[in-house]
């Protein structure tokens, strides 16, 4: 029992962190059917800023975090600006092949400047409550640490504000607008390349929490964005790509699917699992979860 | 708009470069003097890159060493580094470069099981030594007559482990098994669970771990549940470091041993203080060396400020026994294919304790296979954030 409820644990960190980097890659697809690939080095960037804001420049976790979801927002925009906006007209697989060599450089940039060593947020210069020690014992002898009870409660109010955003706001309505007709939309007086530019400012400062989330749990590494990022990227594909709620969900599903994959039937196929559950959703409705089923955004 | 294209297509060109180490040779001299090349293939890069860098470090001092006493021969002895990232897709190309540049007479490497496995047909084929200073799988040297080590197999390793844990370590009565899924951390794994269940030691689980995780919370979380007295971790120290340190997270209070893999400085700065308290075996320490061994240590130090590692150590030897192979055989006017086979030849001849090579690890010789099978095991213990040697050693096995 104790043994069941720690794994729920495991899975929801770990799925809230794939379901903040997998909005991210579902918002671009959602207005420019772009697969942005170099998401998941956003991701990696916004840990390391953190990890540098905090251990060179010695500026609290507090302000650490904000800033680095600042920077990454505006690494996001320029990727946007430089690479892909000289490309919104051309064939959708030039822009394709940018993100692939964005994803490449970022990866060997991070690997020259910060080295292929990996790196950990150093337990002194944290809140107290991020030290693994201190954690809630749960009956049957399970223990909820507190770190993990923040990363999970920030995601979801993270989840909660983008929907309320995407819902309720002139912006939000726009990128809707956008998603749904972006010929129309800016005839209708949208500025598109502005919408798109705050869909990459805000999928790149969740990226960037998440990268942190992952810096506190696990390790800081040049290519910590590719294993992560492929899982989130399933996760977008399960939810029905393009789709929010359901990158939200299936980002949960298959952290969820990984945990109980390695804890109850083989760890040696942890991610084939997540991946298998993948498939065969993908299978019975092509358009995932919850896309829509138009067939004309393949 | 095409500008920041080209712009960005130089820059991922550039980086892509700037990550493959590169051999600055001194243009002066180049000319005056022959070189003799040896390649030395390891992961610079990656997660075992704390190993190649002792590598690299330990290659660099024996190159420095043997090019001021005068060369082979008087003949400069130049290595060149090439980088396997510690994969095996990428140990086959680097492989194909090393067999197709025809300037390099041996390879000292691979140092990761995986990557020596995939080198082994490729250098086989192209004639040319591969000698491994860090590979312990059993079949690393099988097959080719082409690959050599000089360090222990997993077979010898997996049952000293169980044996010691037996042995050594009575309080310990149940163990758990934490696998990397390669061809070390499998091999090793298969070998000490075959040891385990000959003398009676009660397995309760074994789970396993792909390289590229950082998360290892599910599985700690299935082997905290069976409540094993010792966990066993076959793997590389970047991921135990982590699989320590989450699983004091996790409120698993075992004894944590490892093997060779976590051997690595870099394993006591990721795991922290819970690195405390573990043991692991190594195919050589510089606390039970002889004075030669402190004075290469003492060099190293001066050289590059830091304290060797076993695989400075190790590598250290492999360079000097392909240098002293070169001394022997080589012949200027003979071909490259017949000068890289003179050097198999040479090696394949130390076949017995007095033919062996006599480095700063202790002899080295050869059987039929090219494995290494005198050496012992050593069992280091972490105390106060250091490697140091445990206090019972375990001399002989059954």
């Amino acid at each position: 029992m104790a043994q069941f409820l720690e794994q729920i644990i495991n899975g929801l960190v770990l799925g809230g962190i794939y379901a903040l980097i997998a909005v991210g890659y579902t918002m671009v697809y959602g207005i420019i059917q772009l697969i942005n690939f170099a998401h998941g080095e956003i991701f990696m960037f916004g840990a390391y800023i953190a990890l540098m804001l905090i251990t060179v420049f010695g500026v609290p976790f507090w302000v650490a975090l904000p800033l680095s979801m600042v920077l990454c927002a505006v690494l996001g925009m320029l990727m946007d600006l430089i690479a892909y906006r000289p490309l919104r007209d051309a064939p959708r697989l030039s822009a394709l092949i940018t993100a692939i060599g964005m994803s490449l450089a970022l990866q060997n940039l991070a690997r020259m400047i910060w080295s292929a060593r990996p790196r950990q947020f150093p337990d002194e210069t944290l809140p107290t409550i991020f030290l693994s020690q201190n954690a809630i014992s749960l009956p049957g002898g399970a223990t909820l640490p507190y770190r993990d009870v923040f990363i999970i409660l920030l995601a979801l109010v993270l989840m909660v504000a983008l929907n309320r955003l995407i819902y309720l706001t002139k912006i939000g309505k726009a990128m809707r607008a956008c998603a749904q007709n972006s010929v129309a939309a800016n005839l209708m007086g949208i500025r598109t390349n502005r919408v798109i530019a705050i869909t990459f400012i805000i999928g790149s400062a969740l990226g960037a929490v998440a990268g942190v989330m992952v810096g506190l749990r696990e390790v800081v590494t040049p290519t910590m964005g590719y294993y992560k990022g492929v899982a989130a990227f399933a996760a977008a594909v399960l939810g029905g790509i393009g789709n929010i709620t359901g990158a939200m969900l299936g980002g949960i599903i298959i952290g969820l699917a990984e945990v109980f994959g390695a804890g109850y039937i083989s760890s040696g196929y942890r991610l084939a699992i997540a991946y298998i559950i993948m498939i065969a959703v993908i299978v019975i409705r092509p358009s995932g979860l919850f896309g829509k089923s138009t067939g004309k955004r393949a | 708009m095409r500008n920041w294209l080209i712009g960005l297509l130089i820059v991922g060109f550039v980086s892509v470069l700037g990550c493959q180490p590169q051999d600055k040779n001194t243009s002066e001299t180049q000319k005056a003097q022959k070189e003799l090349k040896v390649a030395v293939a390891a992961p610079f890069t990656g997660n075992a890159a704390a190993f190649g860098e002792m590598i690299k470090r330990g290659a660099e001092l024996k190159e420095k060493e043997i090019n001021e006493a005068g060369g082979i021969n008087g003949m400069k002895l130049t290595l060149l580094f090439e980088d396997d990232a510690g994969k095996d897709a990428e140990a086959s190309l680097v492989a194909e470069r090393i067999a197709n540049n025809l300037q390099i007479l041996a390879v000292v490497g691979h140092f990761n099981s995986s990557c020596s496995l995939a080198g082994k047909p490729i250098y086989q084929r192209a004639g040319i030594v591969e000698l491994s200073p860090g590979s312990t799988n059993v079949t690393v040297c099988e097959g080719s007559d082409w690959t050599f080590r000089n360090l222990y197999r997993d077979d010898f390793q997996g049952k000293f482990i169980a044996q010691y844990i037996k042995k050594i370590l009575t309080d310990l009565e149940s163990v758990a098994v934490f696998f990397d899924n390669d061809d070390y951390g499998r091999g090793l794994r298969n070998a000490f669970v075959a040891e385990a269940e000959r003398i009676g030691l009660n397995l309760v689980a074994s789970e396993a771990y792909d390289r590229d995780n950082t998360d290892f919370k599910a599985q700690l979380t299935s082997i905290k549940a069976k409540g094993p007295d010792a966990i066993f971790i076959s793997g590389l120290y970047s991921e135990a470091g982590l699989i320590v340190k989450q699983a004091r997270e996790t409120g698993i209070t075992a004894q944590f041993f490892g093997a060779d893999g976590v051997d690595s400085p870099d394993f006591l700065t990721i795991a922290g203080s819970s690195a405390e308290g573990t043991y692991l075996t190594t195919p050589f320490t510089f606390g039970a060396a002889d004075a030669k061994a402190q004075q290469m240590a003492a060099n190293f130090e001066n050289l590059h400020g830091v304290a060797p590692d076993t695989w400075a150590a190790l590598t250290y030897d492999a360079v000097g026994m392909i240098a002293d192979a070169l001394e022997k055989t080589y012949n200027s006017e003979a071909s490259v294919a017949d000068n890289r086979k003179a050097i198999r030849d040479h090696l394949a001849s130390l076949d017995t304790p007095e033919e062996g090579y006599n480095g700063v690890t202790g002899l080295t010789y050869f059987d039929l296979n090219g494995d290494t099978v005198n050496k012992p095991a050593y069992v280091k213990i972490v105390k106060d954030g250091q490697f140091t040697a445990a206090d019972q050693q375990l001399r002989e096995l059954d």
